[in-house]
């Protein structure tokens, strides 16, 4: 095929009204976010250095280490459930129903996120654990 | 409402005077059921004969005038602008340009070159092998049901310009090609399945879609070539894993 110039201008700007669109953009970010997020990881993890660990495990204690953890929470969760979404319409399930799926994702995203939220704001507010 | 504006995104590549892009306001007379592609005409007639565009039935059949307005893709010859949303606003702007992602001739006149090549390889047209019957190919009703969805492909280009799996790979065979694949797959009387598999089944066929479905979004016709491109998937899928040949 040819290369030829295109009309990139305004680049597809009714389409982001599109719920796919913005699925799999999100799922392309987060993909990403996590490839490096598991590759420090298991540099970390590799080094075998545990009160160098020790020490950074404490620096996790921070209220921005803790908001940085809540993000990955919501990271994780949404690569895993649009990932099942992508799996079951590949297999021909749902496919008149992937904005449904999308959004029950969402939902469930939202409800995880608030446990999540709730340990660790009482965390940062009490330096403690939620005693259920 | 006497008036309308039209705000059309003109450009010459081969001007070699002005070749950027620009935006130009055009005043059409508005009534009842003027249609984009009818505000276009005027604008040619009493403005500027030198704006391009295509077009040819009128009707939304021939998927000529697949244009880009007001941030949607749609047909101009379908869009009558009172069923716009700008004709509550106090002064309705109607804004036209060309699909974005294919390469552009002039004004809104995209070069589809690439598209119906990647539409020919698929070779779309009932293939036979066996002796044809005295009189016609018979076809059962529900055998006849598969196919109502495909065929109604118009071949407009708004699927291939909107896929960002196009964008992003430009031997990607695109939404429209595979689904005229799948709409010879689901073809009771079609017999080359065999023949034809290895054009799709392949990273540049059907597993360069990632269900994004803006295709299905942007359709005129509300077709859903997702769904015929998952449909292939999965008979690949059971081809390679039980040899099967439906």
């Amino acid at each position: 095929m040819s290369s030829k110039p295109r009309e990139t201008a305004n680049v597809g700007a009714g389409l982001w009204k599109a719920t796919g669109m913005w699925a799999w953009l999100f799922f392309r970010i987060s993909g990403v976010l996590l490839a490096v997020y598991l590759l420090a990881h298991i540099i970390v993890i590799s080094t075998g250095h545990f009160d160098w660990l020790d020490r950074l495990m404490k620096a996790f204690d921070n209220p921005l280490m803790v908001i940085l953890d809540l993000a990955l929470v919501v990271a994780v969760l949404y690569h895993a459930l649009n990932g099942v979404r992508v799996i079951l319409m590949d297999f021909g399930i749902g496919i008149h129903r992937h904005k449904v799926m999308f959004w029950t994702a969402v939902a469930v995203i939202v409800i995880c996120f608030a446990v999540f939220a709730y340990v660790a704001f009482t965390f940062i507010a009490t330096g403690a654990g939620v005693n259920w | 409402m006497a008036e309308i504006t039209f705000r059309v995104k003109r450009q010459d590549p081969t001007d070699k005077k002005n070749p950027e892009a620009r935006w130009e306001d055009y005043k059409v007379p508005f009534e009842g059921n003027l249609t984009v592609l009818e505000g276009l005409f005027y604008i040619q007639e009493q403005y500027d004969g030198s704006l391009s565009f295509r077009y040819c039935c009128r009707a939304s059949i021939c998927g000529s005038c697949a244009m880009y307005i007001n941030g949607a893709y749609r047909l101009a010859c379908q869009t009558n602008i009172k069923h716009l949303d700008i004709i509550h606003d106090a002064e309705p702007v109607v804004t036209v340009q060309p699909m974005p992602h294919v390469p552009l001739v002039k004004d809104l006149v995209c070069d589809m070159d690439d598209f119906f090549a990647k539409y020919e390889y698929i070779e779309p047209w009932l293939i036979r092998n066996s002796q044809d019957p005295e009189k016609e190919i018979l076809q059962s009703p529900k055998d006849r049901k598969q196919i109502d969805m495909p065929i109604d492909c118009i071949l407009c280009g708004c699927c291939y310009s909107s896929c960002p799996s196009v964008w992003g790979e430009e031997n990607y065979l695109g939404p429209a090609a595979l689904l005229k694949a799948y709409r010879f797959e689901v073809d009771s009387r079609d017999e080359a399945r065999k023949e034809r598999l290895p054009r799709w089944d392949n990273e540049r066929g059907v597993y360069r879609c990632h269900t994004i479905r803006n295709c299905q979004e942007a359709c005129p016709k509300e077709l859903s070539p997702t769904e015929g491109i998952q449909w292939l998937k999965k008979a690949a899928v059971r081809r390679r894993l039980f040899g099967r040949m439906k």
